[in-house]
């Protein structure tokens, strides 16, 4: 451990600390930067994070500083407030200040720095500025905007060591240098967005997301990607029922700093047009008291026989799945394996495409192949009960459906109009990710927690409580809190955890004894 | 120059000069490190990097095409267009100009009728600046090619131009080749 | 050229076979290499340049011996690097070096590889130097030829290769760091310091890079001794130090005197005085970096690092422009602010930005649109820049953007008041330089 003293306040960290991170540390806020990242190699090139270490003759940057024992550290004397005042008004001398139709204002590093650290009267005119490559397209994502750019490299090294594709780079020298990619290539990888996380002004944004809101309009929910096994934390940006955009959360457990573009993708078909919004039977809508009987008539009819879950399910979805199937006396399947699968690469993409087969795993809940769920069904007399996931999307599953919605009741819990609704007697809307609270079991085995972003859509209700009304039980959970407390001794037996206050980067049940993971950070 | 090597792109490079490359890739301790004399390499053949040239860079010394462009736009020897046929890079700085720099430029600007920066539309003389050649107690001073032209005069300017334009090369001021 | 009795570098400067191995055999050359490599340990090489109190001679005077010490202990691969980028405005000492004596460079090249215990070594010769570089490539193959590069040096077990590279127009590849990252093949930019090169330079291995003068003055001292060599000079300043003189005297060139001469006497003695007609002003003392000094103020200076630092500029390079009454002081800078810029690599933002801005209110000034606070902006740019960058091109801007305010304020401000009572003219052929 090294003793320091910042701004006279003694601080301890782990030798081998940077200097940037202990002053974040002693003053509860950053340091002033555009290129240092925790995540990135560092560049030490924009000159914002000067500070004064006693004993040296010449302020110094703090991020290529590692911390020594004893260091007397001034981040804030009139002899560093200058340079980074100094500093920042470089930064800003052939900056556009086109605020008004950038995308970054609101959270625009020069923006923000600038009301902190900067407040001088500007001397340069605009007609003295230099002029640059603005509203370029780089990539099907991103669009870059030169005369922005501060030239802090992050997005250059994100493409250099972090993907390893080296689709960026800084061109020419002295104040002609600028951003771009190479001649004849586009920054096309599944990992192009981050680059616009990381830009810290408005030079690189997302093309998705251009002109589409202020983001100081928008609210945040803290979610998980349900793209993939990776469970990337993901922080939900929306507004007036609508996602503007999903952004890594950072974990240094899971995703570090980011996620990949197919993530940022995936909340599209929240607001797909073919969302299911009402319970439906036989192409007429019902409402959920007529549904609810309807439930109710079909399994006097016959039995629930077998219900057939989904890994897009929620953790606390499929436990009460199966304590349904378990009282009524039903099969318990989940499936067809062969769906939600893809290929994954080796940063962050995993090959399996849902966000929770690790939770059917942690239930006991086998996966069957399209050919054993097939059969299964074909053999079923009773009613069918599928959770999610479109099974019906593989052909085998669909004329096994087909034929069994000819016999008995298939009740299709589910989000689109999609095959497998297409294939039941009786669909109820549920309600997708970003409309619901949940834990997911990522590929590591970790439990991380979700939370709702935006309303459902029309009467979609969230699946736990559509499986509470078909339970019928008096002994059914009434909260979500009361349907975590009621599963943790089969999800976590054996221990003090407590699903309903996971820690923030997630709990890995085997790793609980050795206390190395899931700490509160 | 020598038969293309296969590829689309208009102009390619020889055999000679990819086998060049390969040396210097042996040469240098990391292909990587090569890249810099490949260019000069490719500038030897060609006076210029045509994006073949970054298509055998980026091959060869495994290195990416942004990488090449960003070595290729840093240094001002350079050049991604083909060059006139002779460049004249007269030094405009500090000594060379207190010994008259700016007359000489002024007197070759008339004399090419092109600015500073520009080309002859016969293609035969380029005119640039130049920072500091490394001939402060030799200027004015131009380089052309390999060789710098010293203690330059308005009538040594003359002479220079008139015999390039018949496609004659002056003995330059640092070809000292008759001496060895 | 200089005198007898001071020719440790210049013996050979302006002979026409000074270049051949064989003239340079036939005078002594390459017996120091023999006598090292026929029993000298590494180290002992080592304490001989640094007993010498040899400097460095890019322009940032630091002891060579000491430099060389900083190689880690027990390093396995070390990299050795000849800094002939020469580019310093005002600078072409280097150039003499390699052109009339390129031997001597190589010789100690070779001494220093293995007093660095370095197997690999580049010579880094500026692109502009075309000639150059052809020339002291024959000289390099001729050395291998002989058997002084190669395997099994003079049969010692000592091998070391060495390549000429050749640069490519970039002043800042001067500066050691963005040597290296040019040779491993990325723009010259240099890198942030921790690590420092002799720990992880090329190749993140240690590597050293020394001028080609500290280089070529290897040799003598091993065949002289640190004794000999610290007879020549001053306490702090030892040795003999090559002068670039250009400028409108009458005798400008190359010159190799030892330290601590006056000024006075090298400007009269050796460069003659000024030409006809001509009377000096001002003289950049060290390469255009370093701070100007009115002729008043530098006719009591001696030429050394100790003396030069408490004048208020700095030794440098060695690059001496003498700057004649009838210069423009603004004109001047203008050319020197124009450098700067166009050659900032563009990394840090103070000197990217900085050096632009400078570079657009001096033309401003220039076109006749100045106004008095103008002159406070440029100095405002200038603390804006100064000591906050990775490298000290920065600065080597500020050094002389201050220096000819400080020094020659009033010929600013003349042209200030001129041009408001005038309007806008053109001081220019060109109306600019671009």
């Amino acid at each position: 451990m090294a003793k320091l003293t910042i701004d006279g306040k003694e601080i301890e960290v782990p030798d081998g600390t940077r200097l940037f991170d202990a002053c974040t540390e002693a003053r509860g806020e950053t340091l002033p930067h555009f290129c240092y990242h925790p995540d990135l190699p560092i560049a030490g090139v924009c000159r914002l994070c000067q500070v004064e270490v006693e004993g040296m003759p010449k302020l110094t940057i703090a991020c290529n500083t590692m911390v020594r024992d004893g260091m007397v550290v001034h981040t804030r004397n009139e002899r560093v407030s200058k340079a980074n005042q100094q500093v920042l008004e470089m930064h800003l001398i052939n900056h556009p200040v086109d605020c008004p139709i950038c995308d970054q204002a609101g959270e625009c590093g020069l923006q923000n720095q600038y009301m902190e650290y900067g407040l001088y009267d500007a001397k340069v005119q605009m007609a003295e500025k230099v002029n640059k490559a603005k509203a370029k397209v780089i990539g099907p994502h991103v669009i870059l905007d030169q005369e922005r750019c501060v030239l802090c490299s992050r997005c250059v090294r994100f493409c250099n060591d972090v993907t390893g594709t080296g689709e960026m780079g800084i061109f020419n020298r002295g104040d002609r240098a600028e951003i771009d990619t190479a001649p004849g290539v586009q920054l096309d990888n599944n990992y192009s967005m981050n680059t616009v996380d990381i830009c810290p002004v408005g030079a690189l944004t997302s093309r998705d997301f251009r002109f589409q809101k202020r983001v100081w309009m928008l609210k945040a929910a803290e979610g998980v990607c349900p793209g993939c096994a990776t469970g990337c934390n993901v922080r939900i940006d929306h507004e007036g029922g609508r996602i503007y955009r999903l952004k890594p959360r950072r974990n240094p457990e899971v995703n570090g700093a980011w996620m990949c573009d197919k993530g940022r993708m995936i909340y599209k078909p929240v607001h797909a047009e073919n969302r299911l919004s009402d319970p439906e039977r036989g192409g007429d809508k019902l409402s959920w008291a007529d549904a609810g009987q309807a439930v109710s008539d079909a399994l006097a009819g016959a039995r629930l026989e077998l219900v057939v879950l989904s890994p897009q399910l929620s953790l606390e979805e499929m436990f009460l799945a199966r304590l349904l199937a378990e009282k009524q006396d039903a099969t318990v399947v989940a499936g067809p394996a062969e769906l939600g699968r893809g290929e994954g690469d080796e940063l962050l993409l995993d090959a399996d495409r849902t966000p929770n087969r690790k939770g059917l795993e942690l239930l006991g809940v086998a996966e069957s192949s399209a050919a054993e769920l097939s059969g299964k069904i074909g053999s079923t007399d009773g009613t069918i009960l599928l959770l999610g996931g479109n099974p019906a999307a593989d052909a085998a599953v669909e004329a096994a459906l087909q034929k069994a919605a000819e016999k008995s009741g298939v009740i299709y819990v589910g989000t689109h109009a999609d095959e497998t609704a297409a294939c039941a007697t009786l669909t109820l809307p549920g309600a997708m990710w970003a409309e619901k609270a949940g834990i997911f079991v990522n590929k590591q085995g970790r439990l991380q927690e979700f939370k709702q972003a935006v309303a459902r859509r029309g009467a979609g209700r969230e699946d736990w409580r559509i499986l509470v009304e078909i339970l019928g039980d008096d002994d059914a959970p009434v909260s979500l809190k009361a349907l975590r407390t009621l599963m943790k001794d089969t999800v976590l037996p054996g221990t003090q955890a407590d699903l309903n206050r996971l820690p923030v980067l997630g709990l890995v049940p085997g790793s609980l004894e050795s206390g190395s993971r899931g700490e509160d950070s | 120059m020598n038969k293309p090597v296969e590829g689309n792109t208009q102009v390619g490079l020889s055999a000679e000069t990819l086998a060049r490359i390969d040396a210097l890739v042996e040469q240098y301790p990391t292909k990587a490190s090569a890249l810099m004399p490949s260019i000069w390499a490719i500038h030897d053949e060609l006076g210029y990097v045509p994006p073949a040239g970054v298509d055998a860079l980026v091959e060869k010394l495994e290195v990416t095409r942004a990488r090449v462009h960003e070595v290729l736009s840093f240094f001002t020897m350079y050049r991604t267009e083909p060059q006139a046929e002779n460049v004249l890079q007269v030094c405009h700085n500090i000594s060379c100009h207190i010994m008259g720099a700016r007359n000489i430029i002024a007197h070759m600007e008339k004399k090419l009728g092109i600015r500073l920066g520009e080309t002859t539309p016969d293609g035969k003389f380029a005119l640039e600046g130049a920072e500091c050649l490394g001939a402060c107690g030799h200027g004015p001073c131009l380089q052309r090619g390999k060789h710098l032209y010293e203690y330059l005069t308005t009538e040594k300017v003359d002479d220079l131009l008139d015999n390039l334009r018949k496609g004659e090369v002056p003995r330059a001021d640092t070809d000292r080749e008759l001496e060895d | 050229m200089s005198t007898n009795d001071n020719q440790i570098l210049s013996r050979r400067f302006g002979r026409k076979d000074g270049h051949k191995l064989s003239v340079y055999e036939s005078e002594g050359g390459y017996s120091a290499l023999r006598m090292v490599l026929s029993g000298m340990k590494p180290d002992e090489v080592r304490e001989v340049v640094k007993e010498s109190g040899l400097r460095g001679r890019g322009g940032a005077g630091f002891p060579t011996g000491v430099k060389w010490g900083f190689v880690p202990e027990g390093a396995e691969e070390v990299y050795f690097f000849v800094n002939a980028d020469e580019s310093e405005p005002g600078t072409f000492k280097d150039r003499y070096c390699l052109d009339y004596d390129p031997h001597m460079t190589i010789e100690g090249t070779i001494i220093s590889s293995f007093a660095t215990r370095s197997k690999l070594a580049f010579i880094y010769i500026r692109g502009e130097f075309g000639w150059l570089i052809d020339r002291v490539q024959k000289a390099v193959d001729e050395a291998y030829a002989a058997g002084y590069l190669g395997q099994n040096i003079l049969g010692s077990g000592y091998d070391l290769d060495l390549i000429v590279h050749k640069g490519a127009g970039a002043y800042i590849c001067g500066e050691e760091t963005g040597l290296i990252n040019s040779v491993e093949g990325r723009k010259g930019q240099p890198s942030i310091k921790p690590p420092f090169p002799a720990v992880a330079g090329f190749l993140g291995k240690p590597t050293i890079v020394n001028n080609v003068e500290s280089v070529a003055t290897v040799p003598w001292i091993m065949n002289n001794g640190a004794e000999a060599y610290k007879a020549f000079g001053t306490e702090k300043s030892c040795g003999t130090k090559l002068w670039s003189v250009s400028g409108p005297v009458k005798n400008p060139g190359v010159y190799e005197i030892p330290l601590g001469l006056p000024f006075r006497e090298f400007f009269h003695d050796y460069l003659g005085g000024m030409a006809d007609g001509e009377e000096l002003k001002a003289v950049i003392v060290g390469g255009s970096s370093v701070p100007v000094l009115p002729a008043a103020e530098i006719m009591n200076c001696n030429l050394d690092y100790e003396s030069l630092q408490q004048a208020g500029t700095m030794l440098g390079s060695g690059g001496m422009i003498i700057i004649p009454q009838s210069a423009d002081m603004v004109e001047l800078i203008q050319v020197l602010m124009h450098f700067y810029f166009d050659e900032s690599c563009g990394q840090c933002t103070p000197c990217r930005e900085g050096t632009g801005w400078l570079h657009k209110i001096v033309k401003k000034l220039r076109r006749g649109e100045g106004t008095p606070e103008d002159i406070d902006l440029l100095e405002h740019v200038c603390n804006g820049m100064a000591g906050l960058t990775i490298c000290p091109l920065a600065d080597a801007a500020v050094m002389p953007m201050r220096s000819f305010i400080d020094k020659f304020r009033p010929e600013f401000e003349a042209l200030i008041q001129e041009t408001a009572t005038t309007g806008p003219q053109t001081r220019w052929p060109r109306g600019e330089q671009e």
